[in-house]
């Protein structure tokens, strides 16, 4: 499965290893931490989920299965709150992309989570912005 | 939400510019032209105003950056309402019907932005090529309390990227040689820290919009000279003066307090930027920790970006970005406010410089 980010509604920024996510069509925003971010940034570079998946499990230790359910979930969760939007049904070339297997420790899995803050919305609820083309711009009339 | 095709439109902003252009110019004959000069930062800044209301009203905020070096300005100002001036208004676009008051319509092309609140009765436009920018309102008695208190916001958030800066939510206060941002959204404690300074030492740069320069080091420039707290809020600081616009809280309106008036001596045009503060209303005396750039980048970036068009992913990005190069703290202020200030102080005080 493909995604890719919302944009222009969705912007993001990564400072600190976590990511801020905000939502402008809907005022809410986003907190990633953890593997979530990582996610975000298989997302942000166009790879599929199994790409993101395969990734993860080269650096996590888990259970089977557990890294694949955790991911999907994210991302639906992502998709649900318009961050996403699903591209294709396809696993692309998934296992090629997938980077050798490291040979360092992997350290055990943490499941994503982001935290949403829905405090900013009434601004939006308020004062929403349309955004034409400049051929929706008026001008005068001719007598006028 | 759709918005109905404008009745006449040839898609060229070209011509908008020149039809706002020539409704000042009719505005500005009719009422007769009050010019003052600014200076933001390094930028000379010429604001004219057709007739003495809007100017008045529109021009008192920023009063402290008067500017009489007679410098060819970088940005010139054309501010006219229908009212004042007896003249038409401009070509507004039209909303959908059911649409909030509010509703902002946006429209860009290369260097050229326009930006109406139809309902509210305003438009501001930005002319990147000519260094031109128009502000029209309907009547400038009808004005919301917050705009006479940060005029041309909308405006000045175009025009600083071009001077390499950002129009930011927050407030700002320090000292010659650097100072804090206190970000947040409304009830984070901003305002209340920032007007809480002007019982100390600290230089007072503004307490809702100031600009932040970026390079070559990241500096906060003075817009305007006002402060405003929620009514219930500004009886927790008696050194203030009454408000020169007095709050109903009931509407949701906040108490617009003009510092220069008050206080000319702790308005200052800027300092250098030191660190960035997020306050919160919590516990029973003032408290400074350390705090993570994301936790802070997520105070500051959402309630500047979703109050201003465009939102875009270039101003996330240089948010982030000062965050990496100036140290970041939380703020506990939920104690006795004259505590605040000394807390500032020592913060001050142990940053490396």
């Amino acid at each position: 499965m493909t995604y890719r980010v919302n944009s222009p509604n969705v912007i993001s920024e990564t400072v600190g290893g976590e990511t801020i996510i905000v939502n402008l069509a809907s005022g809410h925003y986003f907190s990633l931490q953890g593997s979530a971010v990582e996610v975000w940034q298989g997302i942000e570079r166009g790879e599929a989920a199994e790409t993101i998946v395969l990734e993860l499990e080269q650096r996590y230790e888990a259970g089977d299965g557990e890294i694949d359910a955790a991911v999907r979930k994210l991302l639906e969760d992502f998709v649900a709150a318009e961050l996403l939007v699903v591209e294709g049904n396809g696993a692309g070339d998934a296992a090629a992309a997938a980077p050798p297997r490291e040979s360092g420790e992997r350290v055990p899995f943490v499941a994503p989570s982001f935290s949403t803050f829905t405090d900013m919305q009434d601004i939006i609820l308020l004062d929403p912005v349309h955004e034409v083309d400049t051929r929706g711009w008026p001008h005068a009339s001719a007598d006028a | 939400m759709p918005l109905p095709t404008p009745e006449t439109a040839n898609g060229a902003l070209d011509t908008s510019v020149e039809e706002l252009a020539s409704s000042f110019s009719r505005a500005a004959r009719a009422a007769g032209v009050v010019e003052r000069s600014i200076r933001i930062g390094d930028s000379p800044v010429r604001l004219r105003f057709a007739g003495d209301t809007l100017a008045e009203e529109l021009g008192y905020a920023f009063g402290h950056l008067a500017d009489e070096s007679g410098d060819e300005p970088a940005l010139t100002i054309h501010a006219w309402d229908s009212e004042d001036s007896g003249t038409p208004p401009p070509p507004l676009p039209s909303l959908a019907p059911g649409s909030p008051r509010g509703s902002i319509v946006y429209t860009a092309d290369e260097g050229r932005h326009f930006a109406s609140r139809p309902a509210l009765g305003q438009l501001s436009a930005y002319d990147r090529a000519t260094a031109r920018a128009w502000f029209w309102c309907r009547s400038a008695q009808e004005l919301p309390f917050w705009e006479p208190a940060a005029p041309f916001r909308q405006i000045l958030h175009w025009w600083l990227p071009d001077r390499g800066a950002l129009l930011l939510h927050g407030a700002a206060v320090g000292r010659e040689d650097g100072g804090v941002l206190l970000v947040g959204a409304g009830g984070s404690g901003k305002s209340t820290s920032a007007l809480s300074c002007l019982a100390s030492d600290l230089l007072y740069a503004g307490d809702d919009y100031v600009a932040v320069e970026l390079e070559p080091s990241p500096r906060v420039l003075s817009l305007f000279c006002s402060g405003k707290l929620a009514p219930d809020h500004s009886r927790l600081l008696s050194h203030l003066p009454s408000p020169s616009f007095a709050g109903d809280g009931a509407l949701e309106e906040k108490s617009v307090f003009y510092v220069a008036e008050r206080f000319p001596e702790r308005m200052c045009r800027g300092f250098p930027l030191r660190a960035i503060v997020a306050p919160r209303v919590q516990g029973t005396e003032p408290r400074i920790s350390e705090r993570g750039p994301a936790q802070v980048l997520a105070a500051l970036a959402p309630s500047t970006l979703l109050q201003l068009v465009p939102a875009r992913q270039e101003a996330l990005s240089a948010m982030a970005g000062l965050l990496t190069s100036i140290p970041a703290f939380g703020l506990d202020v939920g104690g006795p406010t004259e505590r605040i200030p000394p807390a500032l102080e020592r913060l001050l005080d142990d940053l490396p410089s």
